[in-house]
């Protein structure tokens, strides 16, 4: 899918807006209170696990003065152990890769949508591949360092971008891992003013029946969008989805079923312009589905595909009811 | 007329004759002025607007050398008009058709609308000598204007020398014509009669019956055009001597009849009541400055606003809009709104409505349910809603009232911060008036009438009195 680089132009401006000392370098973000991410093996094609293309991007967006080495780290990269999902025998090989260099984000189709064509362009800066690795059962493993220089750097940004591509390149197990970048190589020290996002976020949902469970991601809505079209996939009905924003309280969109995608459409509000929605997944209370793992992308009006941050854009939106009394005669 | 006149006479002489002060003008109806410039210091009665003057009875003495008197003794009238001056006020006095009778008596008139046809009353013998002991009754006649002359002198059809018809008044569309007689089969001395013109013909005589007509005299019946006939009587009640009354014809009835208030009544004699076509000024004629009757002028003290506000009825009633929930498509909302207004009353939804019991300051929250979680977000908004009462004088009362029951009003919601009022003044729309907070008013007739409360407020350091009036339509339905 093509990624169009215009309708970013807020960020640029927008990013080094996230707060000093946040958090926003892991992968899910606090904020999006999402366990893990997920990458199925890609044998046998089975999509039904909830993940759609056994492939998943996510970029770095590090300030252009950012001049340090940094490290990208990942959380329980292997395929085994306690965390990941067993189909029958682990037998997944999962390969991240990183990019950086000329076009590692603005070829056009590098945003891992749909991982086909040069979705891995730029320059590969490190690669590795693990099978099951008890050593990295739930532990960090950090590739690096790398020089932000190293990165592409996107005016519109001021930023450098880096790209890591995880693909499930054998065997049909699920690796739930997460990502952060970090100044040192043995803890996740933040980046000010660092962030992570996304074009299609597949990730895992809480297993818990707790309602109180709610997972975030947040698009950012640039200027120009008219309504956007959401996509999801594989949710099993499981819950319900919410989009809130600060004009909006809790508008409720369609959710799928189990191996289908669902797509729904929404109309911007003008106060939603230049800020982030709020997706929200509340589990369903009643009936418990374990390891959930959905899909979710969103488009505006031309196709153009919306970024997902792991820090939302400009903050969490609170939604502000605005009263308003009319005297009756 | 020599009846009549006696009549009169007698009155004038058994009731005091002392000076009468005109009471409470300021607070009255009306106010009146004796007419000094067409005084004379004789008898001038029943003035009656005729074109651009008054015409009037006097028994002046016109020649210094000759005096025509009636077997009493007394001066015979004559008619008298004075015009008009530029400010509206009559002037001196002159003859008006001298050639009308001769020696008789020649009373009070009527003119129709048309000013070409006078109605007066006058002896129906003239120009002879009778005897002490023969009667010359009053009748009525009438007289057509021919240029400057006044011709074809025509006896009313029933003129009877048996009694006496006088006081003309022809209603302004010549339709009916009163007058009083002392015929017999009335209710006692001289009553009020009408005639109705039908295809060209009076009607027999017609007693107004015991509604207006006592044992006691009833005079000078006057029909204004808004259909109110006022009327001079001794009987009991009044202010002293004759007064001036008022009687309306309501669904084929005479309403009780109303003594008129000072100043236009007083202690002495007081009749021949003749208001012009807005009802607001006219004559009429009283003893109370000295033994001979005057001539006095009376226009309306009433006040009323000719732009004045409506009352607006206080609406604690509000709705409540939780704008930025409306432009979501609410049937897809996974929240609900829950209204706290202040008040102990609480409602669900994204808009909701609700009425206060009165003024105040309201803290109005808004808490939002989440209906996937149940959880609640308190406060999530929140206004001061601060209810006042309208500024204005407020005027409580009912909506409608029957005829001849008492209607209460009420000022006392009267809403006018920083004002130091000093006055509720209330007209009725019916040219009556009362002072005070809350008062009481009977309506005679059915009808729709708009009351106007006048608050006026103390005069400020620089004297300066504030006035503020609101109206309000009262419905008064048959009794």
């Amino acid at each position: 899918m093509k990624v169009t680089r215009k309708i970013l132009p807020l960020f640029l401006f927008i990013l080094y807006a996230v707060p000093a000392g946040m958090n926003a370098q892991e992968v899910p973000g606090p904020d999006e209170n999402i366990p893990f991410l997920i990458t199925f093996g890609k044998e046998g094609g089975v999509t039904s696990w909830g993940d759609d293309d056994f492939s998943q991007t996510f970029f770095f967006a590090l300030p252009k003065d950012y001049k340090d080495p940094f490290y990208i780290r990942v959380y329980d990269p292997d395929t085994g152990g306690k965390t990941d999902e067993l189909n029958n025998f682990w037998n997944t090989r999962m390969m991240y890769s990183i990019y950086g260099g000329k076009g590692c984000y603005t070829h056009e189709e590098a945003n891992g949508i749909s991982p086909t064509g040069n979705y891995k362009s730029g320059t590969l800066l490190a690669t590795r591949t693990f099978g099951m690795d008890n050593k990295l059962d739930e532990r960090w493993y950090t590739f690096g360092p790398f020089n932000p220089a190293d990165g592409e750097y996107y005016p519109k940004f001021l930023s450098n971008i880096f790209k890591i591509v995880c693909d499930g390149i054998s065997g049909d197990d699920g690796n739930l891992y997460r990502y952060a970048i970090s100044r040192r190589p043995d803890a996740n020290v933040p980046i000010d003013g660092a962030n992570a996002f996304t074009y299609e976020y597949t990730f895992r949902m809480w297993n818990n029946n707790d309602t109180s469970f709610v997972s975030h991601i947040y698009p950012f809505i640039d200027s120009g969008c008219v309504y956007i079209q959401m996509r999801n996939f594989d949710w099993d009905d499981d819950g319900d989805f919410i989009v809130v924003s600060v004009e909006r309280k809790g508008q409720v969109m369609p959710l799928s079923g189990d191996d289908v995608w669902e797509t729904s459409r929404m109309p911007i509000l003008e106060g939603e312009i230049g800020k982030s929605l709020d997706f929200r997944f509340y589990k369903k209370k009643g009936d418990l589905v374990r390891n959930n793992n959905v899909v979710i992308s969103v488009q505006n009006q031309y196709g153009e595909n919306l970024p997902f941050f792991s820090a939302p854009i400009g903050g969490v939106p609170v939604y502000k009811p605005r009263i308003k009394v009319v005297p009756k005669k | 007329m020599r009846g009549v006149l006696k009549h009169i006479i007698i009155v004038l002489l058994v009731l005091s004759g002392s000076w009468t002060l005109l009471k409470g003008q300021a607070k009255g109806t009306f106010e009146v002025s004796h007419l000094s410039a067409i005084s004379s210091g004789s008898a001038d009665i029943a003035p009656v607007i005729m074109n651009d003057g008054i015409l009037f009875c006097s028994n002046r003495k016109t020649n210094p050398f000759m005096t025509k008197k009636n077997l009493d003794g007394v001066r015979l009238f004559e008619f008298w008009f004075a015009p008009f001056d530029g400010n509206g006020d009559p002037s001196s006095p002159r003859r008006f058709a001298p050639g009308l009778v001769s020696d008789a008596n020649i009373g009070p008139a009527s003119v129709t609308t048309d000013g070409n046809t006078l109605w007066f009353t006058r002896n129906l013998s003239e120009g002879r000598r009778l005897g002490r002991r023969q009667s010359n009754p009053l009748g009525i006649y009438t007289a057509r204007r021919s240029g400057s002359q006044w011709t074809d002198i025509t006896p009313f059809e029933h003129n009877n020398p048996e009694y006496n018809l006088s006081y003309p008044y022809v209603s302004a569309d010549g339709r009916y014509l009163f007058f009083c007689s002392d015929m017999p089969g009335g209710e006692g001395n001289y009553d009020i009669y009408m005639c109705e013109k039908l295809e060209g013909q009076w009607s027999e005589p017609v007693n107004l019956g015991p509604e207006v007509n006592s044992s006691s005299a009833e005079l000078h019946p006057f029909m204004h055009s808004s259909g109110r006939l006022y009327f001079a009587s001794d009987r009991p009640g009044g202010k002293g001597g004759l007064d001036v009354w008022s009687s309306s014809l309501a669904y084929g009835s005479w309403t009780t009849p109303r003594v008129l208030d000072e100043p236009v009544n007083s202690e002495a004699d007081d009749f021949a009541f003749y208001a012009a076509q807005g009802g607001l000024q006219g004559y009429f004629t009283s003893n109370r400055r000295s033994f001979n009757d005057d001539i006095y002028s009376f226009s309306s003290t009433i006040i009323r606003w000719s732009a004045c506000d409506t009352l607006q009825q206080n609406s604690y009633c509000y709705e409540f809009i939780e704008e930025n929930a409306l432009r979501q498509d609410t049937m897809k909302t996974g929240f609900r709104w829950e209204w706290d207004f202040g008040d102990g009353h609480r409602a669900v939804g994204i808009t909701a409505e609700h009425c206060y019991a009165g003024p105040g300051v309201y803290d109005v929250t808004l808490d939002i349910v989440n209906l996937i979680t149940g959880g609640i977000e308190k406060r999530q908004a929140s206004y001061e809603l601060e209810i006042t009462d309208i500024e204005q004088p407020v005027i409580t009362s009912p909506e409608t009232v029957r005829a001849g029951e008492t209607l209460i009003l009420n000022a006392g919601a009267t809403y006018l911060p920083g004002m130091n009022i000093e006055r509720y003044y209330w007209n009725f729309g019916d040219e009556t008036v009362a002072t005070g907070l809350e008062v009481s008013k009977i309506y005679e007739l059915p009808g729709k009438y708009n009351i106007q409360l006048i608050v006026s407020s103390k005069p400020d350091a620089g004297g300066v009195v504030r006035e503020v009036c609101v109206c309000k339509d009262i419905e008064v339905s048959a009794k």
